[in-house]
Order: C-alpha cells, then sequence, then structure tokens
C-alpha cells in the first residue's frame, strides 16, 4: 500500500472522525450552556415549538416565503445531500441493504435501485451545487456578502461531488472494496482501496468533515438553537 | 483603555452570551435572503443596507477575537482587526437598521439582525457615540418621566383639554381620572397620544365611560409615556430605569392592571422583557393593552358604533413590535372592522407587514429624515398606496411620526391616526357619536422639544 494511500484511508479518518466529534460536542455544549437572558419570540409562533423547529429545519418554510428560487435550489441540495449521505451509510455498513433485503428485493433489485438513484442524485447534487455557486457570483446581494469561507465551503463539496460522480459514471469501481475498507477501519487493520479517484474522494471529504466545526457549516447544527429562541412562546 | 480595546472587549464578551446573538456570530449561511426582505435594503439596494454587511462589522471583530480560524487564518476567516476609524461607519449603519425583525422571519436560521444592530448600538453608547438626538430623548425621559419632557402641569393642561373636547363632542361629561390610588386600571399611552394626537386617548376614556367604569381607571400625572428609547440606544441601563418609575408608580397607585397604550415598543418592553424577565420580581398587577381589552368589550358585544362617521376606505398598518414581536395582530382589526366602513388590508400583512421604516427609533431622528421618507420608507409608502387608503391606523406613536411625514413627503393626501382614534369618532356614548372636530389644528404646544 502506498504511504499516500494509507495515510489517506488509514490514519486521517480517524483524526477526522475525532476532530468532527470533539469540534461537534463542544460546539453543542458551549451553545447550549450559553445563557439567554429574556425572551425574544418572534411571531406567529406554534403553540408547539419543537415541531415547529423541526419543520424549518427540514422543510425551510421561512426560506420558502423569503426567497423561493434560492428555497428550490437550496431545499433540493440539502435534501439530496441528505439522501446520499444514507446512500453512503448503505455502501459502508450494508444496514440498509439487509432492510430492503427483508422486505423481498433481490440484490440485483437493491444493486440497480442504487446505481439510478445514486446516479440521479449525484447529478441534481452536482447541478444544484452550481447553481447556489452562480447564485453566490451574480446576485448582488449574495455576492456582496460571500467571502473567502462561503467559496471554499461551496467549492469544497462540489469537487467533492465532481469526484463522486466520477467514480461512479467513470470506469468501474467495486464498492465491495468500500465496505471493505470501513470495517477494517474498525478493526485497525487499514485495507485501502488502490484508486486514484477514490482517494481524492475521500481526502476530500475528510477536509470536509475537519472543517465543519470551525466553519459556518455548522449551520446544520445551530439552526435548532437559533430557531427554537425565536419560535420559543 | 482606547476605544479599539473597548470595542474589542465588548465584543469579545459576546462568547459568553447571550445565546442568541452568539450563535449569529458563528453560523450566518451569507444566504442574502435577509437582504431581499429588509425594507432598508429594499428601499436602496447598496451593499452597506445588507443586513449580513452591517451585522458582520461585528461578526468580522469577534471572529478576530474569539475564534481560532480568525485568529490564525484572518482574513481569509472572514475575521478582521477593529480599526477606530470604522466607528464612524458604525454609527451609520447601527442607525440605518430600523430594528423590525422581518428578516429573522424569513432567514432560514432565524437569525435576527436586529440584536446585532442592538448590541451595535449598545457598544457604541458606552463610546459616548449614541447620536445627539436619541442621547437627549433618553436624558429627557429619565428626568422628567416622558420623551417630551413634559411637566405633570402640563400634563394636567391637556387633560383638561381632552375632556373639554370631549364634553363639546357628546355633551356629557366624560373624566379622565388622574393619579388616583385604588383604581383598577393605570392607562400608560406613549405621550404622543396626550399631547399631541389626543383621539387615542380619549377613544380610551370613552370606553371606560361607555362601560360605567369612569370611575375604575387612572392616569398618572408622572408616568405618562411607556416610550423608553434605552430600548433603542442599547443602553439596558437606562431602559430598566426608566422602566422601573412605571413599575414604582404602578405600585403606589395600587392599581390591579396596567394598560398598555398604542405603543408597540413600550408594550413589548413591560410585557415581553421586563414582566417574564422578572426585573423587579413578582409584580402586583397584570398587564395587557388597550387594543387587548377594547377588543374584547367589542367581541362580548358591550360597546356600540355609528359606523357612517369613518365612511373613507381605512387600512391598518401592524407595527413591527406589536405585530411580529408582541402578537396583537386581531385586536387592532377587531376595532377597526366595528367602527370603519371601509376596511382594507394591506399586503402582506400582520406577522409578514414591511417596517414603517422609522422602527427602532429612526422615526425621532430628524437628521436622516430624507433617508427615512426616501429608503426606509419606500415600501410602506407603495404598500399604502396600493390600498387606496385615506386613513392609516397605526398603533404607536413612532410609526404615525414617520407615516405622517411620510405623506407630506410624498404629497399624499392621506391621514395617519391611531386605532382608537377611529372609535373615539365614532362610539355612541348616550345613543350619540360625537360631532367630529379637527385635532390636527388644535392640539395643545405641551412639548418642551
Ligand atoms: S438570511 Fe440569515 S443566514 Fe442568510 S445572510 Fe441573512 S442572516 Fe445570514
Ligand atoms: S431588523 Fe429590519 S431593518 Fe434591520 S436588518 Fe432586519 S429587516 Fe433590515
Amino acid at each position: 500500500m502506498s504511504t499516500y494511500a494509507f495515510i489517506v484511508g488509514g490514519v486521517l479518518p480517524g483524526i477526522a472522525a475525532l476532530t468532527f466529534i470533539i469540534g461537534m460536542t463542544y460546539r453543542f455544549r458551549v451553545w447550549s450552556r450559553t445563557v439567554q437572558p429574556g425572551k425574544m419570540t418572534l411571531f406567529p409562533a406554534s403553540d408547539n415549538t419543537i415541531k415547529a423547529v423541526l419543520a424549518e429545519a427540514v422543510f425551510f418554510p421561512g426560506l420558502f416565503r423569503g426567497d423561493r428560487v434560492l428555497w428550490m435550489f437550496a431545499w433540493i441540495f440539502h435534501a439530496t445531500l441528505a439522501l446520499v449521505f444514507l446512500g453512503h451509510l448503505r455502501v459502508f455498513t450494508g444496514l440498509v441493504d439487509r432492510i430492503l433485503a427483508a422486505m423481498g428485493l433481490s440484490a440485483d433489485a437493491i444493486a440497480a435501485m442504487s446505481n439510478t438513484v445514486g446516479g440521479i442524485a449525484g447529478v441534481v447534487l452536482l447541478a444544484t451545487g452550481i447553481m447556489l455557486l452562480i447564485r453566490r457570483v451574480t446576485l448582488q446581494r449574495a455576492k456582496e456578502i460571500s467571502g473567502l469561507p462561503d467559496f471554499f465551503a461551496l467549492l469544497l463539496i462540489i469537487a467533492i461531488i465532481l469526484t463522486g460522480n466520477m467514480m461512479r459514471f467513470g470506469p468501474h469501481f467495486e464498492l465491495e472494496q468500500t465496505r471493505v475498507w470501513a470495517r477494517s477501519l474498525i478493526t485497525f487493520s487499514p485495507a485501502v482501496p488502490q484508486n486514484g479517484l477514490f482517494l481524492t474522494h475521500a481526502l476530500l471529504a475528510i477536509v470536509l468533515i475537519m472543517y465543519i466545526p470551525f466553519s459556518k457549516i455548522l449551520h446544520f447544527g445551530g439552526i435548532f438553537f437559533t430557531q427554537s429562541l425565536i419560535k420559543r412562546r | 483603555m482606547s476605544n479599539k480595546e473597548k470595542v474589542e472587549n465588548a465584543v469579545a464578551a459576546i462568547n459568553k452570551g447571550p445565546k442568541a446573538l452568539k450563535l449569529y456570530m458563528e453560523i450566518c449561511a451569507k444566504c442574502g435572503t435577509c437582504a431581499s426582505v429588509c425594507p432598508v435594503y429594499y428601499g436602496s439596494p447598496e451593499k452597506k443596507f445588507n443586513p449580513s454587511v452591517r451585522s458582520d462589522l461585528i461578526r468580522a471583530v469577534y471572529k478576530k477575537q474569539c475564534t481560532h480560524s480568525g485568529k490564525i487564518l484572518g482574513k481569509l476567516a472572514g475575521a478582521r482587526e477593529f480599526d477606530e476609524r470604522e466607528l464612524e461607519q458604525w454609527v451609520e449603519d447601527f442607525y440605518s437598521c430600523t430594528g423590525c425583525r422581518r428578516c429573522a422571519t424569513y432567514c432560514p436560521f432565524g437569525i435576527d439582525n436586529s440584536v446585532i444592530t442592538r448590541k451595535g448600538r449598545a457598544i457604541l453608547n458606552t463610546l459616548g457615540l449614541t447620536p445627539e438626538v436619541m442621547k437627549k430623548v433618553v436624558e429627557i425621559s429619565l428626568k422628567t418621566g416622558n420623551t417630551d419632557g413634559a411637566s405633570p402641569k402640563a400634563f394636567m393642561a391637556a387633560i383638561e383639554f381632552l375632556e373639554e373636547e370631549m364634553r363639546d363632542e357628546h355633551g356629557v361629561d366624560i373624566k379622565v381620572p388622574v393619579d388616583v390610588e385604588g383604581a383598577d386600571y393605570f392607562y400608560v399611552p406613549p405621550s404622543g397620544d396626550v399631547l399631541v394626537n389626543i383621539e387615542a386617548t380619549t377613544g380610551v376614556a370613552k370606553v371606560f365611560h361607555a362601560l360605567g367604569m369612569s370611575d375604575r381607571w387612572t392616569m398618572s400625572s408622572k408616568c405618562f409615556d411607556g416610550a423608553n428609547y434605552g430600548l433603542f440606544t442599547g443602553d439596558d441601563n437606562s431602559m430598566k430605569e426608566d422602566n422601573k418609575m412605571y413599575v414604582e408608580e404602578a405600585k403606589r397607585l395600587r392599581i390591579k392592571t396596567m394598560l398598555m397604550g398604542e405603543c408597540g415598543h413600550a408594550h413589548r418592553i413591560m410585557k415581553f422583557m421586563m414582566e417574564p424577565g422578572k426585573w423587579w420580581g413578582d409584580l402586583p398587577f397584570t398587564i395587557t393593552n388597550c387594543l387587548q381589552w377594547t377588543a374584547e368589550h367589542i367581541r362580548a358585544g358591550r360597546l356600540q358604533f355609528d359606523k357612517s362617521k369613518n365612511s373613507m376606505p381605512v387600512t391598518y398598518h401592524d407595527p413591527c413590535n406589536f405585530g411580529r414581536s408582541c402578537n396583537i395582530v386581531e385586536e387592532p382589526r377587531i376595532i377597526l372592522h366595528a367602527t370603519c366602513m371601509d376596511f382594507r388590508e394591506m399586503h402582506p400583512n400582520r406577522g409578514e407587514n414591511w417596517c414603517c421604516g422609522g422602527g427602532a427609533g429612526l422615526s425621532a431622528m430628524d437628521t436622516i429624515h430624507e433617508f427615512r421618507m426616501e429608503v426606509t420608507g419606500k415600501k410602506k409608502m407603495e404598500q399604502i398606496r396600493a390600498t387606496g387608503a385615506k386613513y392609516v391606523a397605526a398603533a404607536c406613536s413612532n410609526c404615525k411620526r414617520q407615516l405622517i411625514q411620510l405623506m407630506e413627503y410624498h404629497k399624499e393626501d392621506i391621514a395617519v391616526g391611531g386605532v382608537h382614534d377611529m372609535l373615539s369618532r365614532s362610539i355612541l356614548i348616550d345613543g350619540k357619536a360625537a360631532e367630529h372636530v379637527d385635532y390636527e389644528h388644535q392640539a395643545v404646544e405641551t412639548s418642551s422639544q
């Protein structure tokens, strides 16, 4: 195994996971412990705060009313991202497969479904990601507030999507390898797939995972805190 | 300590809270949605009016002071070293947000940029950089108990005038009790509703009279102005000091209910900040608003009106503090539907209404008159025009001042007043409505400003 592959596939995943878990735990703890004197309810507010906050986190209704075009891109982008995340879990753990198999789907059917859904998701994600980028450079009100961190986060995610798509649509890559790899990580005896594209994809994803606790991508956790502040009666 | 250090320390303190502010520093996704719903940016889409740009004045310093990435990467992480020369920009920018909270309604994360604005103003206040007008209003208010600097004597003169007017209108004595200990209700209007546009107060007095409750309420000759500019300058101390006078007076008068007047921010401070925040512990009285109180009596069918007295098209402007911050939206409509023949909604309304352009104290600042007329009030003017209304009811003295100026500036023949004004003109006292008097040209000159 090359040193590069060993570092990317054997060493960094552990560091990234630790950074992410410690970083996020730290953030959440600090956030929940920081004092908030007084209320700041924003009306109309529903009686069921938890439901309202969850709805906001899943469907972005506020954004829907505020900027419909952005809502469309942002919602499709995030929803697909969530789907792709589940897809990766499936590849790594086989858990979803077992559930689907229990529902009576054959292995071939599952693979075909994964190919179709995953393929479409990859394309949609790339398209909406690029739309968000275009919006950021062309729309005045977004352009004038965009800084390097905003472009970095978006470009990084687009690069990850791109390499992921290349793996799917390029020369055949046996997904089973990644399942072996994921299992090998837990037993501390890394078996890293020797595939340039895979390694690039993994490296970029690792950078993203480590970057999250220090960046505005924190918003995926922060939203629950900020939304409950204004939705709490 | 230099100003630079003071600013940096104040910003660094955000690390310890409040929670909202700290999160706002860390999670803004820079999506620009707030800009598309902000009345200021709508009026003039310049970079400096973009809410996120304004908030970055503080956010960039926070990143420099409190985040690792900001300390190490500096500009690359959106961090900036604070430069004292920016302070002038701070004053201008933080006093060009109307604190309307509309951004928070639509921001995917509910980021309330007005909280950041208020923090910025609070910092400016500690440096003595609060604009003169605002400083003066706070000073006068703490000294005299009202933002107009009117004496108890001037107040009594105004009350006499008010009672005389009502006698002319209805031919009967309609009382405005003052300084009565042990009354049930303590009415706290904005001073403008006593000294300048008296009809909101005559309206409330007539409701009490019609209900046969004339001897159950009181006003105070020392505390007749709920307005509290500490909310606008960001200075919690003066806000609380001002507020304390009113709570003490309520206790002294041994009243049961504090009846707040048509003033959005005053009601917000009493009902949504002081009371739940327990600034002065448990209170021996409850707090409600005259809009809620009157609406309840209308709902119960206890009041009768002659709508034909208000035949012109009337619309309602939801003051941001009543709508988004206090959820008082249906009550003024109940009153207007009951008292006007042709009530029309403007769109959007209620929690989604656009700010008049004079929020967060801006309407008191004549130094930015043109800015308020051309920029912050632009959307409001369009909204009002679209209704075709000839009278805009706004339950707020600040909104009223801004709207009246807007109509003058844009040469629109549209009257502006309160909600109880419409009630005052149409309520039946002994089966008869008032003979309408044009108060605008008769207002007593009691203001020392
Ligand atoms: S809408 Fe919210 S997240 Fe978007 S730029 Fe404005 S404050 Fe930031
Ligand atoms: S509070 Fe109102 S004026 Fe201030 S940034 Fe938000 S939308 Fe704009």
